[in-house]
């Protein structure tokens, strides 16, 4: 099947086809949770807001202005989303029962998961990571990918500061690979 | 392996977290259901204040009852949401009418009935987003969607 334009699944699904939601959301749904995915929330309030940002797009179905944008649309709405739970947590919850989750990957468990020595090792050193470098490297390898200039406006930083700070945090993940790769046992050792 | 590109790195790191981070099924779920939620013949009403979105820095601690109002054409749905024990949500359409008034939630849909100054209120309302239906004599409204 060829790939359908955005614009034509948004007309689509604002008319009422089912099918093309669903085409929609299986495309989309991988960015909107990489943006979620950078803040510290408890699984149910990220439940909430990715929720939520799938309302946002169904009411605003037939009106997006820029089809061809909607990943950034997308994002975008997830961060504002996600921001205002922030917000609504620090109104409800007094400080003092307040904790920020840290934003953990655990590598045990995703060696299980992950196929592929090379990938097993991008994402040890991936877990190794500060959490801001996480979060900008799982935008930047986004899919669909999304431009720097919105890259930017998620993280609440400078459009230039983007290209230097991915280029500091890749290294800083290559320094990781080759550490992890002086550490191994060397091949050939008895069990 | 010091001689991958940043480009291989990226594409590996992003098979690494589609296997080791997925998108959870529950959610997914979630985002294929919100296609019920698509407009029904209804005119929108907008948000136009939220005292959420007011008190950004500064305010700490708990305020106890949040205020929302949505416009439409000819009228106006003011909210409260207060959340001492459940969620609980008091409401009037402006000008004074009666409607039948539908609260939607991703959990279900509550029904319930103004009296004759236009007032209503929904109790036990779960947290997360929500939007109401106001049907009345001559009006079918739809407001935004609120994160309560």
């Amino acid at each position: 099947m060829s790939e359908d334009s955005v614009a034509e699944l948004l007309v689509r699904a604002a008319e009422g086809d089912r099918r093309a939601w669903d085409a929609i959301v299986s495309r989309y749904e991988r960015l909107v949770w990489s943006v979620v995915r950078g803040f510290p929330f408890d699984d149910g309030t990220r439940h909430d807001v990715f929720q939520t940002v799938w309302l946002r797009l169904v009411e605003h179905c037939g009106r997006i202005r820029e089809p061809e944008r909607l990943a950034g649309w997308l994002a975008t709405t997830a961060r504002n989303e996600a921001i205002r739970a922030l917000q609504q947590r620090r109104r409800e919850v007094p400080s003092e029962f307040r904790f920020d989750l840290p934003d953990r990957v655990n590598p045990e468990a995703a060696d299980v998961l992950i196929e592929g020595e090379s990938e097993r090792a991008v994402f040890r050193a991936f877990a190794e990571l500060p959490e801001d470098c996480r979060h900008l490297l799982r935008l930047v390898c986004a899919d669909p990918p999304l431009d720097y200039r919105t890259i930017a406006e998620l993280v609440g930083r400078p459009v230039g500061s983007i290209g230097p700070t991915f280029g500091r945090c890749i290294k800083r993940m290559r320094q990781i690979m080759e550490r992890h790769r002086g550490l191994k046992p060397s091949n050939g050792g008895s069990r | 392996m010091s001689d991958w590109t940043d480009d291989q790195i990226l594409a590996m790191l992003r098979r690494a977290l589609e296997a080791a981070d997925p998108v959870p099924e529950t959610a997914r779920r979630a985002a294929r259901a919100a296609f019920t939620w698509r407009s029904i013949d209804a005119e929108l009403a907008k948000l136009v204040y939220d005292s959420a979105e007011e008190d950004v820095a500064g305010v700490r601690g708990t305020e106890t009852a949040r205020q929302v109002a949505f416009r439409a054409p000819g009228v106006e749905v003011e909210v409260m949401v207060t959340h001492s024990g459940g969620r609980r949500i008091v409401g009037q359409l402006v000008p004074p009418q009666t409607a039948r008034i539908e609260l939607q939630t991703p959990e279900g849909n509550q029904l319930t009935g103004t009296d004759t100054l236009g007032r209503f209120s929904f109790d036990d309302v779960p947290s997360g987003p929500a939007r109401m239906v106001v049907r009345g004599d001559d009006v079918v409204v739809v407001t935004e969607i609120v994160v309560i």
